[in-house]
């Protein structure tokens, strides 16, 4: 593989991961947050299949195929059955008066993208190579996801948030290493879907109790 | 094969079995097969230490069990001293245990957690390397925490008392963290041998930072004033063989730190007001722990504070060995150690023998209070036999357990000033000042602890009963007796034959000071380089003797007549009812008086008039309470700044998700923007 | 058998004897100087053995309600001061058992006297069992300091706290006696003396109020042959304190080797000692008054100042 079709494909991919958590930012449906999210599975993969394709290591590849399976397939099955069945009516479920309005959080994930950038620079610097280079995305991604987790309202895209950042952990990784070891990457695999799955039940029960997963129902947790 | 070997995988072998038996057994004979199996676990820690002690030694790593570092066993000398008194002292509370355990400490978490906490007892003197260490002393305050809890639906007291064990042996255990850890620092590797050889390469700054840190985890472990607090709550609230253990064994493990760190580790470092802190500390605890003991009514509580009180003897000991080795007195430092060592060991023996009793009254009156018992002779001879036992073990009489090591300890602080004809100037002013006050403080508690165990067995055994509970009193079960029986046994054999063990205490002292061994091998205590010679044994014979003449003699010169029963005087008024006699707070009275200054007890005096005419009463009531002066002053100050601080803090929870979440975003980026600009 | 083994044993038996059959005399010598020194005719030297003699003929008595430790305890007294009285250096200077004949070993055994006394007082179940035994125990563990902080001082000069080895230490150096440390310890040793055998000014022996007793208080209940052991016990306490007081300060006449006429001179010099001694105290008693109890920690805190300066001086002056 020549080189520049290798940083081509490689900024081509995490170009791709940081604008799908823009998107989520952006959008305010809950069903195309979701899709939005395996779009970045997908992309992730991607990134991680160029990573191997570039390395020439098997074991990368398998995990691509694993990534692509848990974060674009299963992890969003799960989120739609958290959304359930319930609808408004005949309208999708959308988020609801934000804490942040929208115009607002595309400026602040510019910000956090610039903060992402300034951080990850001596981290670059250490050992310059097209991959430590697009390290700065996936903190940036990181940064996002945080943000979308303290912002939103509706308990689905709280889940959304937090995966957001798992992914772009996951990213800065496997950019900075290549790999973080195959033990432990399955161990943070099964966390994560272990944590989701606990969420989505707490999100039934949520709806069951208030009628819908409104986060700010939950106001007992104070003195 | 290693006989040390063989025994430690025993015991942990037959640990784990215990705790597989204590999910899978049935209720009905849970605590017969788990106590059984932890007395083999403190029986093979036993033989693995007495092999030790013998010559043996045994290392072992093996790091695939902990990841990053493993685990590594070494048994020497000194470690093998401690895993002997705690195997020793979990036999007697095991066998004891089999009886004691009913409704509540029978369940399958109770009885899993024993076998454990005995295992973790056996492990640290075992542990080879600073890891190890950390894991097995947590694993330790772990286990005895939820034994102390096990109570806690009969009495609402046990919470509160497993709270402040839980944050002090916590804030004990971060201080031998950091302190450990700032040993390791310098070493390549984590093992003791690592950490010995790298320990030159200190400062003197850092070790002594390093030092004082251990001393201040380790002391609250053992109880020293002023990290004591936890110790009086905690050890009466737990079931009465987890109070021996962890009063005659896990307390222990405290002096095993600081001889450790002190003696072993941080040998080269070592200063001179390293050990004159030690002593000081000790000197303090010892004096503070038997005189909360001398007006205490509540029976465990008052072996509680003589375990402090213990303790701080056994610091002295260490602290006093210390200073001999930084003036040059090698001699005088090994004796000082032994002496240290030997009451450790019969220390354990006694104090095991004193909770065990403490533990049969408790279970069969119902009640701790002194004030409320009495009388227990008639119904609990047995109990009574042994406690007075104990008690005379603890107050340092001859013939007793804590006479010889007191006599030890004695002799090496008087040997300690030279003779005027001596080499001149031999020994600094800080000697001349500090051994005498050491005498002084040591005399003192001896004293005070005289007056302690008469009053324990006294108002509590002797005479009349107090109360109902106490008059229906009746003796402990088979097991209970068995394991009273065995500690029994050996505070006897340790009081009449001290030989068996001392020149091998001796000459584990010896080595870490490096010095010939201060006690010859004879059948009396015969100190070597010193003049001092002690004999329990002939004590105990010419005591027999001189009863025996003493009885024989007046029967043959004066004739023998039946011995008849008559009624007590009671100035012809009619029967004694027992509210005449002396309680244990009024027993104690005099001595409060003393030292009231130190003490500064609370009284309350409550007048019930009748309601008819205020010049006649209907009842009094009388209320004494003696707080800990040193809780007054330096705990509440630091609890009650905690406090303001938390309840600042409440005003940070509003109750919204976002705004929590919103903290860690905002901090996240203002580190980052910190990491950018610096 | 070597010199000093039958030395001290010949010396041990002999000692056990005199005190036995003297301690009432001193006890009764003391009475009659006071009686004098009062103005009364006083009842002879002898009286206490009469005494001792009409109480062992008597019918032994056992309260309801007390145990084993009441019966026992003067039994255990006696033996203790027996021990004591055999083997610590009065009539000579070697003694039958050397690993007992320690200084704290002494010591400790004649307070494990006091301790048996004072559980059969507790025994008894009675108020004033009970409050003599608070009050003997209080003094006992205030004195301990004083007493060994002497101990301390004495035994830097010998080298050791074995008893024989700090007389055959002043016999061999006479002019130590005359040391400031010596007198200091001396000084201590005597208040010592005084509260552990319960005289004036802390405890009245005499006395007949129940609530100024402290050692009478606890032996209220005996009476007839145990009644008879324990003031033989109370004398011979009091016998082995002066002894010790007179021999670790002033041990001339005391026979260091075997021989009939060197015995015999030990023993003589032994009884004038301890004679003039008990004479000196009963003399001062007539002038002293008893101390309230709550001072007496006061004077022994005086006792103990003393001593601690007796140590210092020991050290720092020859």
């Amino acid at each position: 593989m020549s080189d520049t079709a290798y940083v081509q494909l490689l900024n081509l991919t995490a170009g791709a991961v940081l604008l799908c958590a823009v998107l989520v930012l952006w959008r305010r449906e809950l069903a195309v947050i979701i899709r939005l999210f395996a779009a970045q599975g997908v992309a992730l993969a991607a990134l991680i299949a160029v990573l191997a394709w570039h390395e020439g290591s098997p074991e990368l590849a398998v995990l691509a195929a694993g990534v692509a399976v848990l974060r674009a397939g299963v992890l969003p099955a799960v989120l739609r059955r958290a959304l359930g069945t319930a609808r408004e009516g005949t309208e999708p479920v959308r988020e609801v008066r934000p804490v942040v309005n929208v115009a607002a959080s595309l400026l602040a994930a510019a910000l956090l993208t610039l903060l992402a950038f300034a951080v990850s620079r001596p981290i670059v610097e250490l050992a310059p190579s097209p991959a430590t280079q697009a390290v700065p995305i996936g903190m940036a991604v990181v940064l996002i996801g945080f943000f979308v987790l303290v912002t939103r309202r509706r308990a689905v895209s709280h889940l959304v948030g937090f995966l957001l950042m798992d992914n772009g952990i996951t990213a800065v990784g496997f950019l900075t290493t290549a790999g973080i070891g195959l033990i432990v990457e399955v161990g943070v695999a099964l966390d994560v879907l272990l944590a989701l799955l606990v969420l989505q039940v707490l999100t039934g029960r949520m709806r069951e109790a208030f009628g819908n997963t409104d986060l700010d129902e939950l106001r007992e947790l104070h003195d | 094969m290693n006989t040390v070997e063989v025994a430690l995988g025993c015991a942990a072998g037959s640990a784990l079995l215990a705790v597989l038996a204590a999910l899978v057994v049935r209720r009905r004979a849970r605590p017969a097969v788990v106590g059984t199996l932890t007395a083999i676990t403190g029986a093979a820690g036993v033989v693995a230490g007495a092999a030790a002690l013998l010559g043996e030694r045994f290392a072992v790593e093996l790091p695939w069990i902990v990841p990053l570092s493993g685990i590594a066993l070494t048994v020497d000398g000194l470690g093998a001293a401690f895993l002997a008194v705690s195997g020793a002292v979990a036999v007697a509370a095991a066998i004891y245990g089999i009886g004691y355990s009913h409704h509540g400490l029978d369940s399958r978490g109770v009885q899993a957690t024993f076998p454990l906490f005995v295992l973790s007892l056996l492990l640290v003197p075992a542990a080879g390397s600073i890891t190890t260490f950390l894991v097995c002393w947590e694993l330790m305050a772990l286990t005895s925490l939820v034994l102390v809890v096990s109570e806690h639906r009969r009495r609402a007291e046990v919470a509160s008392a497993a709270r402040w064990y839980a944050v002090m042996t916590h804030l004990g255990f971060v201080a031998v963290l950091i302190g450990l850890l700032i040993l390791s620092a310098p070493a390549d590797g984590d093992t003791f041998a690592a950490v010995r050889a790298a320990a030159a390469d200190l400062s003197p700054a850092v070790a002594g930072t390093a030092f004082v840190l251990c001393l201040a985890g380790f002391g609250s472990k053992s109880g020293i004033v002023p990290l004591h607090a936890w110790l009086p709550r905690a050890h009466p609230e737990a079931p009465s063989h987890v109070s021996a253990l962890m009063s005659a064994a896990m307390v222990n493990l405290g002096v095993y730190g600081i001889v450790r760190v002190g003696f072993d580790l941080l040998a080269v470092d070592a200063e001179r007001w390293w050990w004159l802190l030690v002593l000081v500390l000790g000197a303090i605890s010892a004096g503070y722990g038997i005189l909360q003991a001398v007006v205490s009514t509540d029976l465990k509580r008052l072996l509680a504070h003589s375990t402090t009180e213990n303790m701080g003897l056994v610091l002295v000991g260490v602290g006093a060995s210390g200073l001999f080795a930084s003036i040059g007195s090698p001699v005088l430092a090994a004796l000082a150690l032994t002496a240290a060592l030997m009451h450790v060991v019969g220390h354990a023996a006694f104090k095991t023998l004193l909770f065990l009793a403490a533990g049969s009254v408790l279970h069969a009156t119902g009640t701790r209070d002194l004030d409320s018992l009495g009388g227990l002779r008639t119904g609990m001879p047995l109990t009574t036999a042994a406690f007075g036992l104990g008690a005379l073990a603890a107050s340092a009489l001859p013939p007793g357990t804590a006479f010889v090591s007191e006599w030890v300890l004695l002799q090496s602080l008087i040997h300690g000033l030279p003779a005027p004809d001596a080499a001149p100037a031999a020994a600094p002013t800080v000697t001349v000042v500090v051994l005498p006050l050491a005498v002084a403080v040591v005399a003192l508690t001896a004293g005070l602890a005289v007056v302690t165990f008469v009053k324990a067995f006294g108002v509590g055994f002797l005479a009349r009963p107090r109360s109902d509970a106490a008059a229906h009193a009746i003796e402990s079960p088979a097991t209970m007796l068995a394991g009273m029986g065995l500690a029994a046994v050996a505070a006897t054999v340790l009081a009449v034959a001290p030989t068996l063990v001392l020149p091998t205490l001796g000459r584990v002292a010896a080595g870490l000071v490096g010095s010939p061994a201060p006690i010859a091998d004879a059948v009396s205590v015969e100190l070597v380089g010193v003049t001092g010679l002690l004999s329990p044994v002939l004590v105990v014979v010419a005591l027999v003797v001189a009863a025996v003449l003493v009885v024989a003699i007046p029967r043959v010169l004066a004739g023998r007549r039946a011995r008849r029963e008559a009624r007590l005087w009671d100035c012809g008024g009619g029967p004694l009812s027992p509210r005449t006699e002396y309680t244990a707070t009024s027993f104690a009275e005099p001595l409060q008086r003393v030292f009231d200054t130190v003490l500064q007890p609370v009284q309350d005096v409550d007048v019930t008039h009748h309601q008819e005419s205020r010049y006649l009463i209907a009842a009094v009531e009388y209320r004494r309470r003696v707080p800990d002066r040193i809780e007054r002053h330096l705990y509440e100050p630091v609890l009650s700044f905690v406090t303001r601080w938390g309840r600042a803090g409440r005003a940070l929870a509003t109750g919204s998700v976002h705004r929590y979440l919103g903290y860690g975003l905002c901090t996240l980026c203002a580190l980052m923007l910190l990491l950018v600009l610096a | 058998m070597t010199d000093s083994t039958t030395l001290g044993l010949v010396g041990g038996l002999l000692q056990a004897v005199v005190i036995v059959a003297g301690a009432p005399l001193l006890v009764g010598l003391m009475r009659q100087v006071r009686a004098r020194m009062e103005g009364r005719v006083g009842a002879g030297i002898t009286q206490p053995w009469r005494d001792l003699r009409k109480q062992f003929r008597k019918e032994p008595i056992t309260p309801r309600g007390t145990s084993e430790v009441f019966r026992a305890a003067p039994v255990a007294m006696v033996a203790i001061t027996l021990v004591v009285a055999a083997i610590a250096p009065f009539v000579t200077a070697a003694s039958p058992l050397p690993g007992v004949a320690d200084l704290f070993v002494v010591v400790a055994l004649l307070a494990t006297g006091t301790v048996a006394i004072a559980l059969a007082g507790i025994d008894t179940g009675t108020a004033f069992g009970g409050m003599g035994a608070s009050r003997e125990t209080t003094i006992l563990a205030l004195v301990e300091p004083t007493a060994l902080v002497a101990i301390f001082a004495l035994s830097v000069r010998a080298g050791s706290t074995n008893l024989s080895a700090i007389v055959d230490s002043t016999l061999a150096e006479p002019s130590a006696v005359l040391s400031p440390a010596a007198l200091l310890a001396a000084a201590a040793l005597v208040l010592v003396i005084v509260a552990e055998t319960g005289r004036l000014p802390v405890d009245n022996p005499a006395t007949h109020l129940e609530l100024t007793m402290v050692h009478e208080a606890m032996v209220l209940e005996y009476a007839g042959p145990d009644l008879a052991l324990i003031e033989l016990g109370s004398a011979m306490r009091s016998a082995v304190y002066l002894g010790l007081l007179a021999n670790l300060f002033v041990p001339w006449g005391i026979a260091t080797e075997a021989g009939v006429l060197a015995l015999l001179v030990g023993v003589v010099a032994f009884v004038v000692k301890v004679g003039v001694l008990g004479a000196a105290l009963a003399a001062a008693e007539v002038f002293l008054a008893k101390v309230r109890l709550f001072r007496v920690p006061e004077l022994l805190a005086g006792s103990f100042l003393l001593a601690l300066l007796a140590v210092t001086a020991s050290y720092v002056l020859a």
